[in-house]
């Protein structure tokens, strides 16, 4: 059955069907080949179900604060604030890519919504300054997936919502790792432009003065921050509601320090509800699918399978890394969580694993999958916001962060504490 | 015969105790191989807790199990099988099932398309509170997070207000004020580490024992022969309820014990917290508003004849009545 | 004749998005409300219930917009290697698929309403909302997407059938106009 899934998964993926209505196609066929009870009827309270969740309302909430910080022109002078602070590195403007990136997602919860925020506004800049674009576009689709690293993070919330673990406790565990992760790729970004000095453009440097002034073009970005970590852990608001803080926060933010009309919030709210939809489609699609696997036997059938390999507890998380990023290569990053959540978890935690160490250390995996051809969502959002040029440059730009990503995911194996201490120090009363 | 089931939460003891073996290994070897059975559980199935009997009902599976006030939305009368604080002792609570039984049957039956082979109880929903609270009072203008309508509507008839939180997140809610107090199982809470993050304990059913109810599409039912039928009844009872049952007592008792430290833990580390012991007084206080407001309320919204046949079957049994 | 259907679907959902992105900010005022009536020491109650409504009903209005902006994420690998007519069936085979899906979907929904009618299901809740009344507008919301799929596609079949394969891109193709600039 797994290898049937499979095929028919990368079969009707290639035919170009939409991601979420493929989900249901194969929802359909395990009901017809490989289940004796008629599962279909279950379809209508599956969909009711899912989309009838409080949880989910984060997602049109994150994606319409993202929207209003692009169009009230807040995004823009963020980026150039960055960019006098750190330009002066080997590689240029590319840091402020991930510096900007790195900023945005301390207040979006999506990484296509940071991908293309940074995207937007930085990518205007390449052609005028000269930047090869392999890196530079790399660096921004990398960059956006520390959007669900950073707190807050929908894909966090949907991996404490199918596991009953606790979301500001992942939102704690995430902050490290997140962090190290920019600094990571910075870091290679350097590597790379010190060895091939032409890739990274020019070394940018700027008067003290105006890097100080340009402090205050931060300030908006901080103060939504703050606003919306601040009311998770005051206790004000639950992590969801933290988000509906947040939509208000880029208002009143937008009205103080950008501009705001009926025009700008139209679009903004066009915007919210076509990501929405998509989203929710792959959302609900992968629920009914995960609805026929666990009824025709897919858990039973993948425990056999890790059971007869007889693994170490070890062995087992280097085998699930593996299969993330072999299907991180093929399959929609949401729906991926949301398939393997059920079945993979229960048996990692059963080995004595903490949940929430190897919720972070699947969101590492699900950012490379995010960056990984074929099926990379951020880099599509990036080459969308291209002026021309190849697709495969963006994939090649990425590879040097996908190495990163990787030896990240080395390190929280070896030390977990990267991802435990925050919320161990912090939860303690 | 291949029977696919659905168990309730795969976390909980009464899964792991009695679900599972009676299902993965009892009922299969008692019937000499006739019936085999495919089990899972609604939370490995990611199914919304309210689905699980109207997609029994549907036929998608055979057997399903999960808290019967989970499906109050489609059966408001079904609350009659699980009210707070009128049953106190696991004793008293099996009487309170037995009692309903007949009217369960009939409930699921009718709304569900399904037969019921069993009742089976989680422990008993006490209250973990972050507060001071010395009796039922105290618990006036406190936030509380209940699960369930009418627990919910008995502490805002207490004077507490209701606030919902989702049970991983009951820690946090606590420690940080959100909520002063929050029911939940004993053994639930002791596991989940709720004493890290409350004071006081009060080991009263204010949410009632949260009737797991077993039952068995309706036309598969009648699909099965006369000694099939009575096999897995039987059997069921025998061996999955009936246990569940016996050891539903003693399971509180340790609970309690491991939360408070007065008494042997069995299943771990004893903590500290402090039980709040409730008077007879405060216990009748109690009751008064139940009887008048929250049973009442619930008879006006399960209709019918429902409080006539609670009267008689649970209200005798327990010794309440509802109007007058 | 096709044009001009598929202009008006675009008015239609374009304002029907507009109304289910204010449901939205709406629901977000209320759960903020909420938060600061909470701070003062009251509150409206149920606002995880309600926005868990909105979820579910601002969700399947907003699909056929979606569809129309050409915003529902597809694989371009095989597609983007062949001619103009290649894409234009694939486009028809992909937009034929989820025609078929999302009337299945809708068709599966009705039971649920008529569940909850039948039984006058009220939700397990201090709230005792009535199931059907948000569970209507829902359904509603799925129908719509249903018939707009088919809509679409017989306005794409046209054009394909007439040779006229950019306005067929246009109307079902992989990517919008301003895709990705979100
Ligand atoms: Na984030
Ligand atoms: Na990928």
């Amino acid at each position: 059955m797994i290898w049937a899934i499979a095929v028919g998964l990368l079969g009707l993926l290639a035919l170009s069907i939409p991601v979420g209505i493929v989900l249901f196609l194969l929802g359909f066929g395990v009901d017809t080949f490989f289940s004796p009870f008629p599962l279909i009827r279950g379809l209508g309270n599956l969909v009711w179900s899912t989309s009838n969740n409080a949880t989910l309302i984060a997602i049109p909430f994150f994606v319409l604060l993202g929207e209003i910080l692009v169009r009230s022109g807040i995004a823009t002078r963020t980026y150039a604030a960055l960019d006098r602070w750190v330009s002066w590195m080997p590689g240029g403007l590319v840091h402020a890519n991930v510096a900007t990136a790195t900023m945005f997602s301390a207040t979006s919860g999506s990484s296509v919504a940071t991908a293309a925020t940074v995207a937007t506004v930085a990518m205007p800049q390449a052609e005028k300054l000269g930047y090869d674009p392999r890196l530079f576009s790399g660096a921004i689709a990398a960059g956006g997936t520390l959007g669900i690293m950073i707190p807050p993070s929908i894909n966090l919330i949907v991996y404490g919502f199918l596991t009953q673990t606790s979301i500001p406790q992942l939102f704690l565990a995430g902050l490290v790792p997140g962090i190290a992760l920019a600094l990571g790729f910075m870091a290679i970004t350097v590597v790379i432009c010190m060895i091939r000095p032409n890739l990274g453009g020019t070394r940018r440097t700027f008067p003290f003065s105006e890097m100080l002034r340009a402090l205050v073009q931060l300030i908006p970005i901080v103060l939504l921050f703050t606003i919306i970590i601040g009311t998770i852990y005051k206790g004000w608001a639950t992590p969801t509601e933290a988000a509906a803080v947040g939509v208000a926060g880029a208002v009143v933010i937008a009205a103080m320090f950008g501009g705001v009309s009926i025009r700008m919030f139209a679009e903004s709210i066009l915007g919210t509800v076509k990501i929405t939809s998509m989203i929710m489609l792959v959302v609900i699609g992968a629920s009914f699918l995960n609805f026929t696997l666990a009824s025709a036997g897919m858990g039973r059938e993948l425990q056999a399978l890790l059971d007869g390999l007889g693994l170490s507890p070890m062995g087992l998380i280097f085998v699930v890394v593996l299969i993330y990023i072999v299907l991180g290569f093929f399959i929609e990053t949401l729906s991926l969580m949301v398939v393997t959540i059920p079945i993979i978890v229960p048996l990692v935690v059963a080995q004595g694993f903490d949940p929430i160490w190897f919720g972070i250390l699947m969101i590492v995996l699900i950012e490379m999958a995010l960056i990984t051809p074929p099926v990379g969502l951020n880099l599509y959002v990036v080459q969308g916001a291209r002026k021309g040029g190849r697709m495969s440059e963006v994939m090649v730009g990425a590879i040097p962060y996908v190495v990163a990503m990787l030896i990240m995911v080395g390190l929280l194996i070896a030390f977990p504490s990267i991802a435990l201490y925050l919320p161990s120090v912090l939860s303690e009363g | 015969e291949e029977l696919s089931v659905v168990g309730s939460w795969s976390g909980l003891p009464l899964h792991i105790q009695y679900e599972a073996p009676f299902w993965g290994e009892k009922l299969p070897a008692a019937s000499g191989g006739d019936i085999t059975v495919a089990l899972t559980t609604h939370n490995q199935m990611n199914l919304g807790v309210g689905d699980v009997f109207r997609l029994l009902g549907d036929g998608v599976y055979d057997v399903a199990m999960t808290v019967a006030d989970y499906a109050v939305a489609d059966a408001p009368e079904l609350e009659g099988l699980d009210v707070p604080l009128v049953a106190v002792t696991a004793d008293e609570a099996r009487a309170m099932v037995d009692a309903a039984r007949p009217m369960v049957t009939e409930i699921y039956h009718d709304r569900f398309n399904s037969h019921v082979l069993a009742i089976a109880p989680y422990p008993p929903q006490v209250v973990f509170c972050n507060a001071e609270v010395n009796e039922l009072a105290d618990l006036e203008g406190l936030k509380v997070r209940a699960s369930g309508r009418m627990t919910a509507k008995f502490l805002e008839a207490l004077g507490a207000e209701g606030v919902n939180v989702a049970f991983s997140e009951v820690p946090g809610a606590l420690q940080k004020g959100v909520v002063d107090c929050a029911v939940t199982g004993a053994g639930s809470g002791y596991s989940a580490g709720w004493w890290e993050v409350s004071t006081h304990l009060m080991p009263i059913p204010l949410g009632g024992w949260d009737s797991v109810v077993t039952a068995m599409n309706l036309d598969k039912w009648n699909s099965l022969d006369a000694d099939t039928q009575a096999l897995i009844q039987e059997q069921v009872t025998a061996e999955f309820e009936d246990p569940a049952w016996d050891s539903a007592q003693d399971a509180l008792v340790n609970d309690i014990a491991c939360l408070t430290g007065n008494g042997d833990c069995p299943a771990g580390e004893a903590r500290n917290m402090t039980l709040v012991e409730v008077s007879d007084a405060d216990f009748a206080k109690a009751r008064d508003v139940l009887v008048s407001e929250v049973l009442p309320e619930w008879a006006e919204r399960a209709g019918g004849d429902w409080a006539e046949r609670w009267n008689a079957s649970v209200g005798e049994v327990v010794g309440v009545k509802i109007g007058g | 004749m096709e044009d001009g259907l598929l202009r008006t679907l675009r008015r239609l959902n374009h304002g029907i998005a507009l109304l289910t992105g204010v449901l939205l900010m709406g629901c977000a005022a209320f759960v903020l409300a909420d938060i600061v009536l909470r701070q003062l020491g009251s509150s409206f109650g149920g606002t995880d219930e309600i926005s868990g409504y909105v979820m579910a009903i601002a969700t399947s209005w907003g699909m056929a917009f979606t569809l129309l902006e050409l915003g529902h994420v597809r694989i371009d690998i095989l597609r983007g290697r062949v001619n103009a007519l290649g894409r234009a069936l694939f486009d028809l085979f992909a937009m034929a698929a989820l025609t078929v899906t999302v009337t299945l979907i809708a068709w599966k929904c009705w039971p649920v309403v008529a569940r909850s009618l039948a039984n006058d299901s009220k939700a397990n809740t201090p709230l005792e909302t009535p199931l059907a009344l948000v569970q209507v507008p829902w359904f509603a919301g799925w129908v719509w997407f249903a018939v707009m799929a088919w809509l679409t596609l017989i306005a794409a079949t046209l054009m394909i059938v007439r040779g006229r394969f950019q306005a067929a891109e246009d109307a079902i193709g992989c990517f919008g106009e301003e895709e990705m600039v979100k």
